[in-house]
């Protein structure tokens, strides 16, 4: 398992929810494929790819042959795809691990350029996963059927996020209290590196916490579709428009 | 040359950063400390005496850490560790490292992998010292093998 690598061209997209029918991740990916395979960029798929916890696997299995095939052909043009595992594809570790060609690791040390660069999914820092990963688990999936009868169930899970975080800073009498993640992100800085990537959360952010050391969240391709570039040390986060 | 920082600060609570310049120790050989290092940057040499003279044993650089041997096992030092040009580290006790650990579990990934490596290089280095897998013992130091073998097993170049 690699964890430490040297890229000069990668672009990172996360939470594509493959299998979800409202993900429209396997109708875009084909071309921003492409613009990967054009602009010579390895890939770096960071968590939540696929969608094995809410959707059906014959709805995930149909709508992942052709982001699979866009996979293989970056591949065989002699690129890279690496892919972070988050919470809802974790029981897919291992089947994506035998299938040849991506590589399967838990978080990457990207160094490019003179930059070190953390990509994570970033649910190990989710105060309601670590407090139970079971319920949290078994609650995802509950909501599985929630998909067919109201597919927009994202949107909801986003809206209550946020208004999760607003108490909470009201409670605490801060206005700039920072939410887990920026605080994670804080702990990996000091660590040695410059950037930190995490997702998760579908909300696309890039943050500058203080020269040299920035957060970014590489969106979701449910509602939208956000990726972050990384050329040669440096950052940037995109939405693709394609 | 002493191991005092030039600068020092209660950072985050349980972790201090350290700020030293060229050449100064962090950590001597054979001293006795419980404290590991981040280093958030510049870089560090650290060496080991010899009969031969000093051992360098790793140049290293932004985000390598060290002296997690003496932290784990609360014995003396292994070896020394000196800045090359100004060097900032993160200090960590094994009270911090434990908080680390709970907010930072990445961290303990990273750890574990290291000493994972030093334990498939010893293994390795066991077999060939009893000549099953060829000579690769005596073609140099012991230690050196040891940190070559780590970073080449653990760097991934793509």
């Amino acid at each position: 398992m690699i964890i430490d690598i040297e890229q000069e061209r990668l672009l990172v997209v996360s939470d594509l929810h493959v299998g979800n029918p409202y993900s429209s991740a396997s109708r875009k990916l084909g071309a921003f494929f492409e613009y990967a395979e054009r602009g010579r960029y390895n890939v770096c798929i960071n968590g939540d790819g696929f969608e094995i916890l809410q959707a059906r696997f014959a709805s995930m299995a149909a709508d992942s042959v052709g982001v699979f095939r866009g996979i293989r052909r970056l591949i065989d043009a002699g690129l890279k795809v690496f892919y972070v595992v988050g919470n809802h594809d974790i029981a897919l570790e291992n089947f994506l691990n035998v299938w040849s060609g991506i590589q399967i690791t838990p978080f990457l040390n990207v160094t490019s350029g003179d930059a070190r660069i953390r990509v994570e999914h970033g649910h190990l820092y989710d105060p309601s996963f670590v407090r139970s990963p079971r319920f949290y688990e078994w609650i995802t999936r509950a909501a599985g059927p929630l998909l067919h009868i109201y597919p927009d169930v994202y949107r909801l899970w986003a809206v209550y996020e946020g208004a999760k975080q607003q108490v909470v800073r009201a409670l605490r009498g801060g206005k700039g209290e920072r939410s887990v993640y920026h605080e994670a992100a804080r702990m990996l800085l000091r660590r040695g590196f410059d950037v930190v990537i995490f997702g998760h959360t579908h909300q696309p952010e890039d943050i500058l916490f203080e020269p040299g050391r920035r957060y970014l969240n590489s969106g979701n391709w449910v509602q939208g579709g956000t990726f972050v570039e990384i050329e040669q040390g440096q950052v940037a986060l995109r939405r693709w428009e394609g | 040359m002493f191991n005092k920082p030039i600068s020092s600060s209660e950072a985050h609570g349980t972790e201090l950063s350290r700020t030293y310049e060229d050449a100064q120790f962090i950590c001597r050989e054979g001293e006795s400390s419980a404290e590991m290092f981040v280093i958030q940057s510049g870089s560090v040499r650290v060496f080991k005496a010899s009969p031969r003279g000093e051992l360098e044993l790793a140049v290293l650089h932004k985000g390598d850490f060290f002296g997690e041997m003496s932290v784990l096992e609360g014995l003396p030092r292994d070896a020394s560790a000196q800045a090359l040009g100004d060097a900032e580290v993160l200090v960590m006790t094994p009270g911090a490292l434990l908080v680390r650990l709970r907010r930072d579990p990445t961290f303990a990934f990273e750890l574990l992998r290291r000493l994972s490596g030093r334990v498939r290089s010893l293994n390795a280095r066991l077999v060939a010292t009893l000549g099953v897998g060829g000579a690769a013992a005596a073609r140099g130091p012991a230690e050196a093998l040891l940190y070559q073998s780590e970073a080449k097993e653990q760097k991934g170049v793509a």
